[in-house]
């Protein structure tokens, strides 16, 4: 029997899947770099914003698509891909927060701080950054979900984990807070 | 207190669709509306900053090449099937070793409720010559032809665990081949 036969049912319980999902075989190398190029800079985005780490979300994006590789899941198209893909990517980030890792300076990448420039740059031409700094982890996911990806509550939900009926209401108090920040960074601007 | 707009759904997709501000001449009502309406104009400003931010965070990833991620992926469910192969070997061993204890242990129990009658013989060994060994053996093997014999059982049960290990490595080796 040979070994791509096998691999596909291998990481069945790997992920965070429903129960109702059944094996498939997964991309080819072509559909995946495909799909990589499409989807691949707004999940960096999220996670680079979401954490204000773009070392991390570099690191993140990366294990986000080994693991969608991984992945057993039933072919849903390109829509419920990239969903599944931000789910993956948000629990990654969600483990980070609650165990975060540290690196020592060898473990580190040569062209890290070579990269602290840009990087400085990149941050000073945020608009959002100093407000997103003020919003709790959460917020921020949900805000950028909503707002950036435009996902419905439902799909928030489904990337979250969060419970569909929650999401309005903390949506509804994320968005004011930073509604808040915003205008105030702004005195002109009227709400 | 949770007060929405009906009209959200409606700015939300202009936004979304780069659409807004939308000309004042297309949809006078609409603008009018969101100046006047807080969830709307809050809901205005916050989505067009979020694409905003979007637009230009996209512009500044750094991104792997996509063969690579593939390869570690590849590589990734290579190694879980081999250790997921490795598990039931892995539990057969362990079975193995569990019924050899229980035998070696069984044995012993038994060879002590019989006071280590072999060992008397052993204590003779050195007293003789080796011819007279070897034929004394042969002789006690001869003697103790009916199936109750100590010396059958003392035969037999490493023989048993013997097959028992070689069957277990031929399971495994044609399993492997398959």
């Amino acid at each position: 029997m040979p070994w791509e036969s096998v691999i596909p049912s291998i990481f069945a319980r790997d992920v965070h899947l429903d129960a109702s999902r059944t094996a498939s075989p997964p991309m080819d190398n072509e559909a995946f770099a495909e799909f990589y190029e499409r989807s691949a800079r707004p999940l960096w985005a999220y996670l680079a914003r979401t954490s204000g780490d773009p070392a991390l979300a570099e690191d993140l994006t990366q294990e986000s698509y080994v693991r969608f590789l991984c992945a057993t899941r039933r072919e849903e198209g390109e829509v419920a891909a990239r969903r599944y893909l931000f789910r993956i990517a948000t629990n990654l980030l969600r483990d980070h927060w609650r165990h975060p890792r540290t690196a020592s300076l060898e473990e580190m990448p040569e062209n890290l701080f070579a990269h602290c420039g840009d990087a400085a740059q990149a941050d000073s031409q945020m608009l959002l950054g100093p407000a997103m700094a003020q919003m709790r982890p959460r917020d921020r996911q949900l805000l950028w979900l909503a707002h950036a990806e435009g996902y419905t509550h439902r799909e928030i939900a489904e990337v979250t984990g969060l419970g569909s009926a929650s999401i309005r209401l903390l949506l509804f108090r994320a968005r004011r807070k930073i509604a808040r920040l915003l205008t105030d960074r702004e005195p002109g601007r009227e709400l | 207190m949770l007060r929405t707009c009906p009209r959200e759904k409606e700015v939300m997709e202009l936004v979304a669709l780069g659409q807004w501000p939308v000309a004042e001449a297309t949809a006078p009502e609409l603008r009018a509306h969101v100046a006047r309406c807080r969830s709307c104009s809050e809901l205005v400003l916050v989505a067009t900053a979020f694409q905003r931010e979007r637009a230009l965070a996209a512009n500044a990833a750094r991104l792997g090449s996509p063969g690579v991620l593939w390869w570690r992926a590849q590589l990734r469910q290579r190694n879980a099937a081999v250790e997921r192969i490795g598990k039931p070997i892995l539990g057969a061993h362990i079975f193995a070793l569990a019924v050899n204890l229980l035998l070696a242990i069984g044995l012993a129990v038994w060879q002590a409720r019989h006071g280590f009658a072999w060992l008397t013989r052993l204590e003779h060994l050195p007293r003789t010559a080796t011819l007279y060994l070897s034929s004394q053996w042969l002789d006690s093997l001869r003697s103790s032809a009916s199936f109750g014999s100590d010396w059958n059982w003392v035969v037999l049960i490493p023989a048993a665990a013997t097959l028992l290990l070689l069957g277990g490595a031929v399971i495994y080796l044609v399993s492997e081949k398959q």
